[in-house]
């Protein structure tokens, strides 16, 4: 008889999987832990919404799924496999505010994973208007960054993280810079965008309402070391609405990740 | 339309001060020895431009500037960019490249002509070495004018260092870069002129210097007006690629 151990079973596009992950930043005098033993699962399709006080290790997290930086230890899959560099048929990114190539207009900036890619020019720039149009901003394609506003720049990123249909979809504080209004009206976009592709997202933030208006659940970390305190399912139903923030469901989701940060801080 | 009034403000202060370099001249307010009439010295300057020894020193002036350019900018910018992306050169290097920078080229010129005697060599040396220094330090804050963002940008995307290089790098350099040019050509034109001023047996700055000493003022003023346009000629063509390059730039 063969023995089974040796077989991996197949995991589908868009699962992520984090185990016992940890990272130690080496410095003269002394080293610093910033994540300890961080592991969880990611389905398919979900929206999963990292949150923290500074300091939590949330944004380092998700530079390793993305494979922009390695783990002291542990492992991370991404479909069912490790992510040792970037990968954009797998995973695609959107940073925060200032990612853009100024000098590149909206399109060509969405262009850009596919150019280096040699993706032939008609191809690339039909996608690229594929994708813009998804964002909502079908005839914006010709304007450069400085052209436009704080939420159509975030819109042009997720565009541009979206162009190559990748399963996964990892945000580091993507509305963190914008004002007040834009980002509700943005965290409604974005979930409109996610209902209509499906695609797995992470998203890491420090507001606690952002956090429990998209996510389908909550992972809560706390600072030096930064691990995982707290992982809480959102039942509310879909779509979100403004209403649902002075509801009773949403109170108590939100006093209860405030708590942890509260404790932590 | 203001755009309009301020180019004819500009065209305005040129003719007014041809005028009164003219008038000053005519009325014999200045000496007319000491400072020819402007349209004498226009006149004086297109007679020049027919001269076949203007002409050939024009030329040599003109193959070492472009000689002693075509050295420093890459070689600078080649140090620049080795300098700017290690941290350690930087810190070790940049003030030493400051204090270089604070002393006057021209002292340094004897010691040119000693080492490469009278000719092109002398002449292009001290044009590579009035030039390189303002290279080297405008490369290096044209590399960190590249935001880390947009590399980490290029990286996530799967981008080789050579697409890192053409995409990300250059045209985040390119408007500082352009800049760093105009203002080297400005150094490396001082550079060759003086050096054949001070010592050389061709090239239009010893013509100007014989002028001088000769008491020729029309050749002489002649002749710094002849550098001038060509100086500015330079300068605005890069400018003009310069706001080509940068219209991003806000």
């Amino acid at each position: 008889m063969q023995p089974l151990a040796n077989i991996t079973p197949l995991k589908p596009a868009g699962a992520i999987e984090v185990r016992n992950v940890g990272q130690i930043f080496r410095t003269t005098t002394q080293d610093v832990v910033a994540l300890e033993d961080v592991s969880f699962d990611v389905k398919p399709g979900r929206f999963v919404v990292l949150v923290g006080p500074s300091g939590c290790g949330k944004s380092t997290l998700l530079m390793m799924m993305a494979g922009l930086r390695q783990q002291t230890s542990g492992t991370i899959t991404i479909s069912g496999a490790p992510i040792p560099e970037p990968d954009p048929n797998r995973v695609g990114v959107v940073f925060q505010e200032a990612s853009l190539f100024p000098w590149l207009t909206a399109e060509e900036n969405v262009e850009f994973p596919l150019a280096l890619r040699r993706v032939a020019r008609n191809e690339r720039r039909a996608k690229a208007r594929d994708a813009l149009k998804l964002v909502g901003l079908d005839g914006f394609g010709k304007r450069h960054p400085h052209e436009l506003s704080g939420g159509m720049k975030q819109r042009v990123s997720i565009a541009r993280g979206l162009v190559q249909d990748p399963p996964v979809l990892l945000m580091d504080e993507p509305f963190a810079a914008l004002d007040e209004q834009t980002r509700m009206t943005m965290g409604d976009e974005l979930l409109r965008i996610w209902a209509a592709t499906g695609k797995t997202v992470v998203f890491v933030t420090h507001s606690l309402t952002e956090a429990v208006y998209l996510a389908d659940e909550v992972i809560v970390m706390s600072p030096r070391p930064g691990r995982i305190v707290d992982h809480l399912q959102v039942s509310l139903p879909r779509p979100r609405t403004y209403e649902m923030l002075s509801g009773d469901a949403f109170g108590s989701l939100r006093d209860r990740i405030w708590r942890h940060i509260r404790k932590s801080a | 339309m203001r755009g309009l009034g301020v180019k004819a403000a500009r065209i305005a202060i040129v003719v007014a001060l041809f005028a009164i370099w003219e008038i000053l001249s005519r009325t014999g307010l200045v000496n007319p020895r000491l400072l020819p009439s402007a349209f004498d010295t226009l006149a004086t300057l297109g007679d020049l431009l027919q001269r076949a020894s203007v002409r050939k020193d024009l030329a040599v002036t003109a193959t070492e500037v472009v000689t002693a350019f075509a050295l420093a900018v890459p070689v600078g910018a080649l140090i620049g960019f080795l300098i700017a992306e290690n941290r350690y050169f930087a810190d070790v290097a940049k003030p030493l490249l400051f204090f270089a920078f604070s002393i006057p080229k021209s002292i340094f010129l004897p010691m040119f002509i000693l080492v490469f005697g009278v000719g092109f060599a002398q002449k292009v040396g001290f044009g590579f070495f009035s030039t390189i220094f303002i290279v080297i330090m405008s490369t290096t804050t044209a590399v960190e004018s590249v935001k880390v963002e947009h590399l980490t940008v290029a990286r996530s995307y799967g981008a080789t260092p050579m697409q890192t290089a053409f995409r990300v790098y250059l045209p985040s350099m390119l408007p500082v870069l352009l800049e760093a040019l105009r203002i080297s050509m400005i150094f490396n034109l001082t550079g060759v002129i003086l050096a054949e001023m001070y010592a050389s047996r061709d090239g239009i700055g010893h013509q100007i210097a014989t002028w001088g000493e000769n008491f020729q003022m029309k050749q002489l003023l002649a002749g710094v007006v002849m550098i001038a346009v060509i100086a500015i000629a330079f300068n605005e063509l890069v400018r003009w690629v310069e706001t080509r390059c940068s219209h991003w730039r806000t």
